[in-house]
């Protein structure tokens, strides 16, 4: 396999970039002298040169497109810095080596300026701010309101007022992220190497960014060593790479460290929220106003995860009085990128904890909660307060399936037994509603995708399809649809992505749509192909096209299984007979087709709200916890997963992309955070020492159970999987430790459950 | 800043003599992947806190970002292409990672398979608690080494089938 850093390009030369110390300050001079003369170094470039060259990136989803704000993002910091981290200026250099030692020569000066990195104070009148022309911090407020919310507060039984902070986290695939970048002069072109979820749309990207034609710019995305959203685009360091190749010469290779990777921020909330519900357990009223901390704002679709908070509220629960409010706040941290979830997670964190609390109010069994409020296998397609149209679904059956799995009654005996030693277990359910497939009206965050399958006349398959894999394994499963369609051997069939110049136009890896989407193209292309193998093996066989199957490499006649033909000799005969036995037929056997699932609506309907998710899969999620309330250890014992993500084709791949999520989610339920210095300004988590990942002996085995209500609106009912498992994982967990340390009367408001945070609760209740 | 300094190494490489003249300021994993081309090793953050680079060096497990090229002179290593010996077929380690999925990116791969080895060799029948201590030093992101688990648990078990099944 190769991977962005396996690329060697004859003459290659590497990329060292010089960052901002400071979080906020104008750069008052630049000086490469010195880096320009050190030893191997080819070129140097600073930001008021690389603006000559380039143009402000353009953002994957324009906050400008969607009522709020927007700044220029460039490859290299003009004028000012606005986080710890930026790139400010880069040389190009014979080695890596040489690269760094050359950076550390770049003198800059700057003028300090105040900064701010948390999200209210940034909110505030005086606070520092980021951008001159905007009049405060705040990127974007994106109000859902449903109902009457007011009232319906009035009339209820009880309502709590509580907050959640979740806390910023970012996905860390363990390859960082890399580019190589080769101008050629003579054809006028860009070939662009990059560990990258969607080529076409960075093509676009690109072209933009360095003022070339889109024609003139290759991306090939080599085999991706995980992404999880980081691989998303947008990033400075791709068109900086591009220009630093044009601008001096040679092909250009630049590797981030890991204290880069690690800059990359996400997922920082803040939520205030009220819920109303009468004493049956019933809830009338949610009101959510979350402030999300993004940072700086970046290019890539970081910031669009708060958006998409508030639309998922409340998830699969039906509150008819809703009142969400997301602030999409800027500050001087780094910027956001994409990550697994895309934001959904917090929603369901945050609805799985006001549902424990509800129950621990009303001294209700949690579950019992949960059944009273989630949508009923016969409300769908279900129309929620943020305008989602959910599509179909068995959530009860689900959580039966989830309590027999973790066999609650002996779980709860073997809980009130160990509690009378003084010990506390805890188990927690979570229900879990992950949009996926998602379509962003005006963005190149495309709902659809196109594949092509052809075959050769040796009978070889070759699929070619617009969508990616992060190593997932959509190419394997893209490749067993396929196959299956054809009734070829899995061993004369090849798949092969990311490559704009080879790949159908597509949109690449996220929202759990490559299946849905990717793979249902292939289906498409597929049966057209099986329509014309079938036709003239039938005319080979002398009989009638209803009367052929095809398998095992063979078209053969179902009333007589003996009188068989050698799919290779049936696709022979279509490219060298097509003026005889297969005459009719349109050769060659090629066909390009795209699917678009039904269910996405882009045009605003009568409340203004639009639906930009085609499929909605969900979990129930059990974890089993024992907390040490001397140390604040949390010790997970168990967790089991019951998954719906409609039609199954690969229950493996689904499997160990839901026991990824899920691991992704016990690390940010239980030790993961990004932690700035206030003092500095800087990333104080910025190595695999500080930011603290889940290793093999602090996971359990994963119990995952399938469910499978197929969607009524995709051509095999498959429903996105690969991002449910975050917001399940980080609920399970809290309403788990929260069981244990009811009998303290503790609540944790502060998320990961570190043990400091866990021992500030039960010592504080605060 | 010093004027680059070079220094000549020999390293047995998979059974091969290589010499390699390197920058005294290259690691180890730096002089594997550029200088001897050999990318199966991988890097994911040159702290040793990752083992996507993990080799073996004079049999031992190591992690070959935390040293220096130059410092590996005369060593005997072991990267992932040397693996299997002289053979086309996936060892019994590597044949349960496949059939187990115990990967996806594969990225933490080959780390994971050294870490195997070597757990399997001091320890043939490991209990669950045994296997994730012994890869608590790699981290895989893709799997919650829910996979990589069930992968060394067949492992273990095929070995020890193996090695009962007299030779034919």
């Amino acid at each position: 396999m190769i991977y962005v850093d396996d690329v060697r390009i004859p003459g290659m030369h590497f990329a060292g970039i010089l960052r901002s110390p400071y979080p906020h300050a104008r750069i008052t001079s630049v000086d490469l002298s010195v880096a320009r003369n050190a030893e191997g170094v080819e070129f140097a470039l600073s930001g008021a040169e690389a603006a000559e060259h380039s143009d402000p990136i353009p953002h994957f989803i324009s906050p400008e497109a969607f009522g709020g704000k927007t700044t220029d993002v460039r490859c290299l910091a003009l004028g000012k810095v606005v986080y710890v981290g930026e790139p400010v200026a880069a040389v190009v250099a014979d080695s890596r080596q040489n690269a760094e030692a050359a950076v550390e020569l770049i003198k800059v000066e700057y003028e300090q300026l105040p900064f701010v990195l948390d999200a209210e104070e940034a909110m505030k009148e005086d606070a520092a701010r980021l951008y001159e022309q905007w009049d405060d911090n705040v990127v974007i407020q994106i109000p859902f309101t449903s109902g009457d919310p007011e009232a319906a507060f009035a009339a209820a039984d009880y309502v709590i007022e509580d907050e959640l902070r979740i806390q910023r986290y970012s996905t860390q695939p363990m390859e960082p992220r890399g580019y190589v970048a080769v101008w050629d002069e003579h054809t006028h072109n860009y070939t662009f190497y990059g560990a990258s979820q969607n080529p076409h749309p960075l093509r676009w990207v690109l072209s933009r960014a360095l003022r070339v034609r889109e024609s003139e710019v290759r991306v090939i995305a080599p085999t991706v060593g995980g992404a999880f959203g980081l691989k998303m685009h947008g990033h400075p360091e791709e068109s900086l790479v591009c220009l630093l190749s044009r601008l001096s010469g040679k092909p250009v290779k630049w590797i981030e460290d890991r204290s880069e990777t690690l800059l990359i921020g996400a997922r920082e909330q803040m939520h205030r929220f009220t819920v109303g519900f009468n004493s049956n357990g019933t809830i009338s009223a949610l009101k959510d106003h979350f402030v999300a901390n993004v940072g700086a704002l970046g290019a890539p679709p970081g910031w669009g995860m708060a958006f998409l908070t508030a639309m998922s509220l409340p998830t699969g629960y039906k509150i008819s009085n809703t009142d969400v409010l997301a602030s999409v706040v800027t500050t001087n941290k780094s910027p956001w990128n994409a990550a697994r979830g895309f934001g959904k997670e917090a929603s369901n964190l945050v609805m799985e904890r006001i549902i424990d609390m509800v129950a621990l109010r009303l001294d209700m069994d949690p579950i019992e909660v949960r059944r009273r409020n989630l949508i009923q296998s016969h409300e769908f397609p279900y129309k929620t307060a943020g305008g989602l149209n959910i599509d179909s679904g068995d959530y009860h059956a689900a959580l039966d399936k989830a309590i027999e799995l973790i066999g609650l009654d002996q779980v709860r005996a073997e809980q009130m037994r160990l509690l009378a030693q003084g010990r506390y277990l805890g188990i927690g359910f979570a229900f879990e509603l992950t949009p996926e497939s998602g379509d962003i009206p005006g963005t190149l965050v495309g709902g659809f995708d196109t594949s092509t399958v052809k075959m050769s006349p040796s009978g070889e398959v070759t699929v070619l399809t617009g969508v990616t894999t992060p190593g997932g394994g959509n190419d394997t499963s893209i490749l067993q649809i396929v196959v299956d369609e054809l009734g070829v051997e899995m061993s004369d069939a090849k798949i092969f992505q990311g490559d704009t110049t080879l790949s159908p136009y597509g949109f690449g890896n996220y929202s759990g749509r490559s299946m849905v989407t990717g793979g249902n193209a292939a289906y498409l292309a597929a049966r057209d192909i099986r329509v014309k193998l079938v036709e003239v093996a039938s005319r080979m066989l002398q009989t009638e096209n209803t009367d052929i199957e095809l398998g095992g490499g063979f078209a053969r006649s179902i009333d007589d299984p003996s009188r068989s033909v050698a799919l290779a000799d049936v696709a022979y005969t279509v490219y060298t007979l097509a003026f005889a036995t297969a005459t009719g037929v349109e050769p060659p056997l090629e066909s390009t087709r795209t699917y678009q699932p039904g269910n996405i609506q882009q045009l605003p309907d009568a409340d203004g709200k639009i639906n930009i998710y085609p499929t909605y899969s969900n979990a129930v999620h059990v974890a089993l916890v024992e907390v040490d309330i001397d140390t604040g250890k949390i010790d997970l014992q168990r967790y089991g997963v019951v998954h719906d993500c409609g039609t199954v084709i690969n229950p493996r791949f689904v499997e160990g992309q839901m026991e990824g999520a899920i691991a992704m989610g016990i690390g940010a339920g239980l030790m993961e955070q990004s932690i700035h210095d206030p003092q500095t300004g800087a990333l104080a988590t910025d190595g695999f020492k500080s930011y603290l990942m889940p290793r093999a002996s602090d996971l359990p085995m994963i119990e995952t159970r399938h469910q499978i209500t197929p969607s009524p609106y995709t051509a095999l009912g498959l429903k996105g999987a690969g991002e449910a498992g975050i917001g399940g994982a980080q609920a399970a967990l809290s309403n788990a430790v929260h069981n244990a340390l009811a009998p303290l009367g503790v609540t944790i408001r502060k998320m990961p459950l570190t043990p400091g945070n866990v021992l500030h609760a039960i010592k504080y209740h605060e | 800043m010093t004027a680059q300094q070079r220094i000549g190494i020999s390293v047995t490489v998979n059974g091969e003599r290589r010499e390699a003249f390197v920058d005294v300021r290259q690691t180890l994993v730096d002089v594997i992947r550029e200088d001897l081309d050999l990318t199966g090793t991988h890097i994911g953050c040159r702290t040793g806190d990752c083992g996507a680079c993990t080799v073996t060096v004079d049999g031992e497990v190591v992690k070959s970002c935390l040293s220096l090229a130059a410092s590996a002179d005369g060593a005997d290593i072991r990267t992932i292409e040397g693996f299997v010996d002289g053979s086309e077929d996936l060892s019994i380690i590597q044949t349960a990672f496949w059939n187990e999925y115990g990967f996806q990116c594969g990225y933490c791969l080959p780390g994971m398979l050294f870490c195997t080895e070597d757990l399997l060799k001091k320890n043939p029948d490991p209990d669950e608690a045994e296997i994730r201590e012994a890869i608590d030093g790699n981290l895989c992101r893709c799997t919650g080494y829910h996979g990589i688990v069930r992968a060394i648990k067949t492992a273990a078990a095929n070995t020890a089938a193996a090695a009962d099944k007299p030779s034919a």
